[in-house]
């Protein structure tokens, strides 16, 4: 075997290894089902990381392209309120400003009939402002003539992507129709962008570029600029615009916006990866399991080696080397995994981004190679690390005791208090993070982890506890064989308990998420059941489903009011605000009474409740939704809001906190007459129907869709339709983490399989003892099946409480502090329940292969070695 | 180190590089300090199809002593092309020499329709209000200082469209601007002007003398044989000039004469022309000269090119092609555009008795713009009517360094 040399090994150090090499590979190809199933587990593990990673990347870099599309080379940019601001400042900064660059841009989001179904963004431009800032329409360059004419002459005329147009057969000349806020919107295509390369184009196939005026007429924009791009790296040029600006208008940095809706998502994108690392810990936890088994079935082996003078640390090397190449293996598939998943996840992102936050229109999923790198060294190094412990153990045991199979069991028998011990101290270290005060949102995962190691810790000791009690019950049920079994998992619960565990965390993880997205889904059908009671609600379409900005067309509004059998009628306008002190736009709703009825609850009132909703019709202040309250992180009662009005910056006293659920960033409520006297806006957004007494709101409905027929394209729902539209957004939001949980549930499925796969293999002398001795197939058939059902419905049982736990602080921590929103708890047998039997079912689905195999076993041959 | 774990090293390794190769852009990114792999600009160019520059539906110039003032001041819309043109040549009283050159050109984009609306109607609906910035005349201003003693020529160029106030142009109060260039009326008979770049800038009131100066036949000027290939032309003359031209970061206050063009087209070179020679000279004897030449491919020149010679009393004469003699006497090459400009000359008008020589300031007077033509301040010695005079002015030279055939 080591070709008769006794010379020490390390003198030979070339071919020392070798037939070692040679020996795991033989034992590789008599057990692959094993080390597929590492493998298999690493690799999911790695590609839940991956698809994560590439998810988030391709987002954010989406929103990056589309910025660097428009944004050009701007240093600043003047912002005015809600409805952007009067073009003659542009004017003016441009006659009296020598030398200053600048450039109106007027934009918005549109959707091109025959170009795709995606949001594109509509950008009017001045061409001869444009060179200094976006380089696509050069001044001087030949045919610019041409562009300036068509650009400037043709009424209707658009700009966009030569890929976009060829990908959609259209060609200059043609006729488009874009729609916007429900209004179709002629247009022609009169030239074509030409990206100098492969990311300009990606940027620009989500961008349509017209002129100015084009884009004023078009998106109903007239005397208004989107904004003002400045080039000033000059302080006291700066220092001349500000001079210049009216009240309602802010110079700021040109990233700050950017930066601004990057921070709204953070948080999201922070949930997803630490559900996918979630996820690899749960994979952490079956390499573990699974290198650990390795090395102790071939502890025989080991002594002999070690016997005839194979060194500790070659065997150290061995064990580390042969789980890195698994890991490797197990990464590289995961890579490729992760990248096709990824494909997947980057819409259901999209989806939950354009749902909660702002209008993105991903081209394509981008993979960083840091993301590649990142899953490479997580996977190959999870396997290391997970087995680092077995190959101390295999090193520093001395020939002599590895031999010894009691020796193993004993040990880590003595190590339990010590295993306690340390996994109380995590869950208490754990809850120390969770407590921390302030908003830190990885302080509180970091706790989520500790907490859910510190349990898994505890596993061993509470198993141990369990089956010594369960044979009194066990034997009761099942007879000698139910006291067999668990006497069995108790014996050996150095390898038994790591696999509960590893089924333990994963259960609980499903039982957590599952009972937060259900309390969440809860909570928020209260709130629509209680917030909309108005019958009949009339907006806009909106790209974006949280919100509507478009307005209603004023004929419109005068044919809704018409409305026959309304009791009570409720206008909305739905603006942006420049709020200072928070640093970005809030969303504002000015609204003349409340379309509750009084149903909305509130976390925090001043004053009377009665009076509540006239002292916001008579301009006493304004509301404030929790999730505002809770990401600024004000003080209760929350002190005055400051905001950008037309005329200047203005306090408003808070008068409410009401619970909201339809916005992640925050809303602000306030009256109408408060906000026509601060804000120059007129428009109506939405309309809100209360119905006489045995109207009915469908038939309602009916009548005003066909009043409203072939003028600007509206959506009138009955509140019914309302409350199902917004679960649905709900339920799309949740898609991802469902997604994302269904992977967990993979990983440890096959975790669990494997290990207690494993578990039974190794015992094929012990059982072949048995058989010996008179045990029937049947039975030990029933054995195999006792132990590993015994071990799942332990993890089961185990995961219930900290499932419980996990979830009680995704709904009171994590959540609260990532999107502000306060939910109940509503905990339903059935997420337990569904728990316990995937536990059940995955460990029961593990005993097949094994029986199977132990009841083909040639008895003689087991017991052979004895 | 044993062999396997570096050959486990090396596979990771190389799984790395491979990783790397295959996404060597984005890697490239991220060692740049951008992890977002997004740093490289997002640039591109654009292209159009092209526009049919037919003038039909423009307005022409057709009829002699169609101007009135103070109408004709202002803009006129329905002509395709037109310009302002003001030129002057300045000293201090120590006697440093300036030229400046402001001129504003407005171009309609496309004729007007017959309603008159449907410019105006973006969007595609009638019912849609039109916005502010629609319009199909844009304006573009060249402005230049020569800093003739300190060797310098400052200029700029400017574009922008007629309409929400950044460019535009109005007969009474008359005024002409792009943004923040502009020629404006502050009291009958004064005009100011302003304009400053980077480098440059004047501030100048300009006062007139004498009445405007019709060209041509009463104010048409034709420019090629064709009936309407003629423009709209007068001239306001030596305008006393005072106020302060910036150069090189100093302030000069200064004194001089000013020359106002104003003239307004659908007219553009007749086919075989390739540019033009424009002189614009004002005598110390109180009279001035204007004259432009059109030349052709073939070395000759256009017939249409003609003149005025306005005395010191306003009163004019009438210029034709036969009239003058201009022998050119030195050529300068340009070492930005290559182009080969005469510089000097000897300038024989028998018809007013003169015969003068002169020629450029200075040399490098070249407009390197959107378009390159060589506009500069001149001065001239010689006799007329016996007398020795001198005179300043500017010369205008296009179609040396690209043709201006088609082109305004």
């Amino acid at each position: 075997m080591i070709d008769g040399n006794i010379k020490p090994l390390t003198d030979a150090p070339q071919t020392a290894l070798a037939p070692l090499r040679r020996m795991a590979w033989r034992r590789m190809r008599h057990r692959p089902l094993q080390y597929v199933l590492l493998i298999c587990g690493v690799a999911i593990g790695v590609a839940m990381m991956v698809s994560v990673d590439v998810a988030n990347h391709s987002a954010g870099r989406a929103f990056e392209l589309s910025t660097r599309a428009v944004a050009g080379r701007a240093t600043h940019r003047l912002m005015g309120g809600p409805s952007g601001l009067d073009e003659t400042l542009y004017t003016a900064l441009r006659t009296s400003i020598a030398g200053l660059p600048a450039a109106p841009v007027v934009e918005d989001y549109v959707v091109g009939r025959d170009m795709g179904e995606t949001p594109l963004r509509l950008v009017g431009v001045d061409i001869f402002a444009e060179p200094p800032f976006r380089g696509y329409f050069p001044l001087g360059a030949d045919g610019i003539a041409d562009a300036i004419t068509h650009l400037l002459t043709h009424p209707a005329g658009i700009v966009m992507s030569r890929s976009r147009a060829i990908a959609h057969g259209l060609k200059p000349g043609d006729a488009a129709i874009l729609t916007h806020g429900g209004r179709e919107i002629p247009a022609v295509i009169i030239g074509l962008l030409e990206p100098e390369d492969d990311l300009s184009r990606q940027a620009l196939d989500g961008t349509i570029f017209c002129d100015i005026a084009t884009a004023q007429e078009m998106l109903g924009m007239q005397g208004r600029l989107s904004r003002i791009d400045l080039i000033a790296e000059n302080p006291a040029l700066l220092d001349r615009v500000a001079s210049m600006l009216p009240p309602d208008v802010t110079l700021e940095p040109a990233a700050a916006r950017g930066n601004a809706l990057r921070q709204m998502t953070a948080a999201f994108k922070l949930n997803l990866t630490a559900l996918s690392l979630l996820a690899l810990m749960v994979g952490m936890f079956l390499i573990y399991n699974s290198v650990s088994f390795s090395v102790v079935q071939r502890r025989d082996l080991f002594g002999i080696l070690r016997c005839l003078g194979v060194t500790g640390g070659q065997l150290f090397t061995l064990i580390l080397a042969e789980a890195a190449v698994l890991g490797l293996m197990g990464a590289l598939l995961g890579l490729g995994l992760g990248v096709f998943l990824g494909r997947f996840l980057v819409v259901l992102v999209t989806q939950t981004i354009n749902d909660l936050y702002f209008v993105l229109n991903v081209q394509s999923t981008a993979v960083a190679t840091i993301t590649l790198v990142k899953g490479l060294i997580v996977g190959a190094g999870a396997a290391v690390a997970a087995s680092l412990p077995p190959a101390v153990e295999a090193m520093r045991t001395t020939p002599r005791s590895n031999l010894a199979r009691s020796f193993l069991e004993s040990r880590s028998r003595k190590a339990l208090p010590r295993l306690t011990a340390a996994g109380g101290l995590l869950i208490l270290s754990g809850g120390l993070l969770l407590k921390l005060p302030g908003n830190y949102l990885t302080a509180a995962f970091g706790g989520l982890f500790a907490l859910l190691f510190g349990m898994a810790l505890l596993t061993p000791a509470v198993t141990s506890a369990l089956m010594r009690t369960l044979p009194l019950i066990a034997g009761r049920l099942f007879g000698i064989l139910g006291r067999m079994a668990s006497r069995g998992i108790d014996r050996s619960l150095s390898r038994t308990s790591v696999a509960i565990a590893a089924l333990m965390v994963a259960v609980s993880v499903i039982v957590g998420v599952s009972i937060m997205i259900g309390s969440f889904r809860g909570t928020v059908s209260h709130w629509l059941d209680a917030t909309f009671q108005a019958d009949v609600y009339l907006s806009p379409p909106s790209l974006s489903a949280g919100r509507v900005q478009d307005a209603l067309d004023p004929e419109v509004i005068e044919l809704a009011a018409g409305l026959a059998g309304v009791k009570k009628m409720v206008t909305a306008r739905h603006v942006s605000v420049m709020a200072p002190e928070i640093g970005r736009v809030v969303e504002m709703i000015s609204v003349d009474g409340d379309v509750s009825g009084g149903g909305r609850r509130y976390l925090f009132m001043s004053g009377d409740k009665k009076d509540l909703w006239d002292r916001l019709a008579a301009g006493h202040g304004i509301m404030i939704s929790e999730s505002l309250f809770h990401r600024e992180n004000m003080a209760m009662p929350p002190s005055p809001v400051l905001l950008t009005t037309e005329s200047g910056f203005r306090r408003f006293p808070v008068l409410a906190v009401y619970y909201d659920y339809a916005s992640e960033t925050g809303t602000i409520m306030i009256g109408r007459d408060l906000f026509r006297a601060n804000w120059n806006d007129d428009r109506i957004t939405s309309m809100a129907f209360f119905l006489k007494e045995g109207t009915n709101a469908e038939s309602a409905a009916a009548v005003l869709q066909e009043r409203l027929r072939g003028r600007q394209n509206v959506i009138v729902q009955s509140s019914r339709f309302l409350r199902a539209a917004a679960l649905e957004i709900f339920d799309r939001t949740f898609t991802i983490t469902a997604a994302l949980q269904l992977l967990a549930t993979i990983v440890a499925f096959i975790g669990v399989l494997s290990a207690l796969m494993s578990l039974q293999l190794e015992r094929s002398r012990e059982l072949g003892v048995l058989r010996a001795t008179g045990m029937s197939v049947g039975q030990m058939w029933r054995l195999t099946f006792l132990e590993t059902g015994l071990m799942g419905a332990t993890a089961g049982l185990l995961a219930m409480p900290v499932g419980w736990v996990l979830a009680w602080i995704l709904i009171h921590v994590i959540n609260l502090r990532s999107f502000g929103w306060t939910m109940e708890m509503i905990l339903s047998p059935g997420f337990f329940i569904q728990a316990f039997a995937v536990a059940l079912a995955a460990a029961l689905l593990a005993g097949i292969y094994p029986a199977v195999r132990l009841g083909k076993m040639d008895i003689s041959r087991a017991i052979r070695q004895e | 180190m044993t062999r396997l774990t570096k050959s486990l090293l090396f596979l990771v390794f190389f799984a790395a590089v491979a990783i790397g190769f295959l996404n060597r852009a984005a890697i490239f990114r991220y060692l740049s300090g951008d992890g977002s792999g997004a740093a490289t600009r997002v640039a591109g160019t654009s292209v159009f199809l092209p526009v049919d520059d037919d003038a039909a539906g423009f307005a022409r110039a057709v009829e002699p002593g169609a101007i009135r003032f103070p109408d004709d001041l202002g803009p006129h819309d329905d002509y395709q092309t037109e310009w302002w043109y003001y030129t002057g040549n300045l000293a201090t009283a120590q006697g440093r020499r300036f030229g400046f050159q402001l001129t504003f050109f407005r171009r309609a984009l496309s004729p007007p329709d017959a309603d008159g609306e449907s410019l105006q109607n973006g969007g595609g609906s009638k019912a849609t209000r039109p916005s502010n910035w629609r319009t199909r005349q844009i304006y573009l201003a060249h402005f230049a200082v020569s800093d003739i003693d300190g060797g310098r020529f400052l200029h700029a160029e400017s574009f922008s469209r007629g309409a929400v106030g950044l460019a535009g142009a109005a007969a009474d109060p008359y005024a002409v601007w792009l943004e923040g260039w502009h020629a404006r009326s502050i009291s009958p008979g004064r005009v100011a002007l302003h304009a400053d770049s980077d480098d440059a800038a004047i501030d100048l009131v300009l006062e007139e003398t004498l009445p405007p100066v019709l060209h041509g036949d009463q104010g048409l000027s034709p420019k090629g044989p064709e009936p309407g290939n003629a423009s709209y032309y007068y001239s306001i003359v030596r305008q006393k000039t005072s106020g302060t031209v910036t150069a090189g970061g100093r302030q000069y206050a200064v004194t001089g004469l000013s020359w106002k063009d104003h003239e307004y087209s659908t007219s553009a070179l007749s086919t075989g022309t390739v540019g033009w020679d424009w002189f614009s000279l004002q005598f110390d004897d109180g009279t001035a000269l204007m004259f432009f030449q059109i030349r052709r491919e073939d070395g000759t020149l256009e017939n249409a090119s003609s003149g005025t010679f306005i005395s010191a009393d306003g009163t004019t004469r009438h210029l034709e092609k036969a009239d003058w003699r201009l022998e050119v006497l030195e050529e300068w090459k340009s070492p930005e555009s290559g182009a080969v400009y005469p510089v000097k000359w000897r300038m024989n008008i028998a018809a007013i008795d003169l015969d003068i020589t002169g020629g450029a300031m200075m040399a490098d007077q070249e407009m390197n713009v959107s378009t390159t033509y060589w506009e500069g301040a001149a001065a001239f010695t010689g006799f007329r009517a016996g007398q020795p005079v001198t005179a300043e002015g500017y010369v205008e030279m296009t179609g040396y360094a690209e043709t201006m055939e088609g082109r305004f």
